[in-house]
């Protein structure tokens, strides 16, 4: 029995994990590439869950489908943002852009309040309340698509970067944007295409966690913590730090919310990132980069 | 030159004569102000402004009888303590010295009312609406009142009913780890095993948490007959209702005594079905008054009604009614004097005020039954 539950809060920890991973990748990609700190980027998930939420109640959408247009939608979004706030900063100091991407992050909370109400909203999918049990676990499919849903698209991105002509120019950018500049990549593209998927995989998350729990305005706040939290325990700018950091940060919050305390769950997020910065400054998975 | 001059002292003179006669004439009419202080951001929002709502319809139902003190309309500001201590002292401060407010409404939560209580000790008339910690008028002042029951009184009549009524004998809780939670915890652990319910263990969890499935699953994992879910903010709590039925828990659920309403029952889905709560506030009460009040709210909001709400409602018509007695907006003491003088009528019925200013209300069990919010006998 207590075999049994020690795998259910193993199961637990690794649906939240890959949610995390699936934040915290968007935000790591978008400071690998471009050397932009993104506080907004949790407001691109609440987006992401608003308009879920909004597609299948209003439109009467599959839920599956709805998730899909979501995600599109904020990706367009998130090619606004870059194009009025990103964009034009790009030649700032780190903090003004660190500062102006705080800014945006508040205007889009307290926008997504009096846009949407601040009550707050179920996002109904088929799967949400259907249990699967596999042995012992019992899950609901919601959390079994997340985490396959999640799988499917970090392979897609992790592919896209390591193999084709646009992840090869987002490397390049990565490495040094002048040298990617002047040997003909498009800088401007780059910044486009990193945060089309940076803000779709936040939306993504938010529109595969949306059913587990009500969405509110503010819960954009609980998800760039989040990803935070595992950026710097799987290195800034990792995108394979992320994946390993964010299962981790899962795995470790159930089990020591399941054995030691539940108040300690929140508390060890950052406990981790102070151990990490005093230790591993780098983050875990990263080889230190030379700047 | 000269006649420009005069011109414009004239033109200047009249000027301030109209300011001047503004100025008397709005001081004749000026409004009762009422600061509410409530979690108006934050995962409290909602409930934060369902009790606005409240106290809005309730405010305007008063301005359309004509006001208060002879023609003046109450006026309600409100502040945002974002459900937090801190700022809810730093908008009870405001209110008081940066707005000089007539009258302090707020204490939703029993963490924000403890602290706010001591920026109006002795100072200002403040109503203190759903906190149910006892210590809030334990350790009040003369100007402070609360109108909800308090923990202690809740869990004495609920206790009563889950030990007669429910047929369980082993219970387990989720918490909500602040002041409140802790001490639910407290009282059921010893009114529930005085009657030989079996506590088998409680989780606390934090206020900013939206996954409860390590907590459900270490709850599930007791066995316990029922489990008990004190939730005090409604998206909180509609998480968690679900989250219990999708880790796979079949027994009885408990709601906490005050935390019952509509936007949590459409939240909750089938979660909530049968599910037993305590309420100063049954909505199918036939009260005149809670009826005028209800209809007032739907003409000017779309939510449904709330007990949060009722209880804001209530919190402007005993200040209005004990503002009208003291003849002043102002003289504190005397304000003071008539809300404990005599029982008052209010939309949740009659109700007393105790010397440390505690509201003693009626206590209905609710259920919820097809979607709807039914009492359950009082």
């Amino acid at each position: 029995m207590e075999f049994a539950i020690f795998l259910q809060q193993l199961a637990n920890g690794l649906v939240n994990g890959m949610t995390y991973v699936l934040i915290a990748t968007g935000l790591t990609l978008v400071f690998g590439v471009l050397r932009i700190i993104n506080f907004a980027h949790g407001e691109f998930y609440m987006l992401g869950a608003y308009l879920t939420y909004y597609a299948v109640s209003l439109t009467g959408m599959d839920y599956l489908m709805a998730a899909a247009v979501a995600t599109l939608l904020v990706a367009a979004i998130g090619v606004l943002a870059n194009q009025f706030f990103f964009w034009p900063l790009r030649r700032e100091h780190e903090f003004t852009i660190l500062l102006s991407s705080l800014g945006l992050a508040l205007l889009m909370s307290n926008g997504g309040e009096v846009l949407f109400g601040a009550d707050p909203k179920y996002v109904s999918s088929p799967f949400a309340d259907e249990i699967a049990e596999f042995g012992p676990v019992i899950i609901t499919q919601q959390r079994v698509l997340i985490l396959l849903a999640a799988a499917v698209v970090l392979a897609g991105v992790y592919l896209l970067i390591r193999y084709s002509t646009l992840g090869k120019m987002m490397r390049a950018t990565a490495q040094n944007p002048e040298g990617a500049a002047l040997s003909g990549v498009n800088i401007r593209w780059v910044h486009i295409y990193t945060f089309v998927i940076a803000c779709g995989l936040a939306a993504l998350a938010g529109a595969l966690v949306g059913p587990t729990a009500m969405i509110f305005p503010t819960v954009g706040n609980w998800a760039v913590l989040k990803g935070f939290i595992v950026v710097v325990m799987g290195g800034l700018g990792s995108v394979t730090g992320a994946l390993i950091g964010g299962l981790l940060l899962g795995v470790v919050e159930s089990l020591a919310g399941g054995y030691i305390s539940l108040g300690f769950m929140e508390a060890i997020g950052y406990a981790i990132i102070i151990a990490v910065l005093l230790w591993r400054p780098q983050g875990l998975f990263s080889t230190a980069r030379a700047r | 030159m000269f006649e420009r001059r005069t011109v414009l002292t004239a033109a200047l003179a009249s000027c301030l004569a109209v300011a001047t006669g503004g100025l008397a004439l709005a001081q004749d009419k000026a409004p009762v102000r009422i600061a509410a202080i409530a979690p108006l951001s934050g995962p409290g929002a909602f409930d934060g402004q369902l009790a606005v709502e409240g106290m809005k319809a309730m405010a305007a139902l008063i301005n359309d009888k004509g006001g208060v003190l002879g023609g003046r309309k109450i006026e309600l500001i409100t502040y945002d303590d974002k459900g937090t201590p801190e700022e809810g002292v730093s908008a009870a401060k405001r209110a008081i010295d940066q707005d000089d407010v007539d009258l302090v409404v707020g204490g939703w939560f029993s963490a924000v009312a403890l602290s706010m209580k001591e920026v109006t000790r002795d100072r200002i008339i403040n109503v203190m609406t759903s906190s149910q910690h006892p210590k809030v008028t334990e350790e009040g002042h003369k100007y402070l009142f609360r109108l909800n029951a308090t923990s202690n009184m809740m869990s004495e009549r609920y206790s009563k009913f889950i030990c007669d009524k429910m047929g369980i004998k082993s219970i387990a809780f989720i918490t909500v780890n602040d002041d409140y939670g802790r001490l639910e915890v407290e009282n059921y652990r010893k009114l529930l095993g005085q009657c030989g319910i079996e506590v088998l263990g409680n989780e606390f969890y934090n206020k900013t948490d939206t996954d409860f499935t390590t907590a459900l699953t270490k709850l599930r994992s007791l066995k316990p007959d029922a489990i008990y879910v004190s939730a005090i903010n409604t998206s909180q709590g509609a998480t968690i209702y679900r989250q219990i039925r999708q880790t796979g828990y079949k027994g009885t659920i408990i709601a906490s005594a005050g935390n019952m309403n509509p936007k949590l029952v459409e939240l909750s889905g089938k979660a909530l079905e049968g599910v037993y709560s305590v309420s100063l506030f049954a909505p199918d009460s036939e009260n005149p008054m809670l009826q005028q009040w209800m209809k007032q709210y739907k003409s000017m909001f779309s939510n449904e009604p709330s007990f949060i709400g009722s209880l804001g409602a209530q919190a402007v018509e005993v200040l209005a009614g004990a503002v009208d007695e003291a003849g002043s907006a102002r003289d504190y003491d005397k304000i003071a004097a008539a809300l404990k003088g005599h029982p008052w009528k209010t939309l949740l019925g009659e109700i007393t005020f105790t010397d440390k200013g505690q509201a003693m209300q009626n206590i209905y069990l609710i259920q919820v039954k097809d979607g709807q919010i039914v009492s359950a006998g009082s």
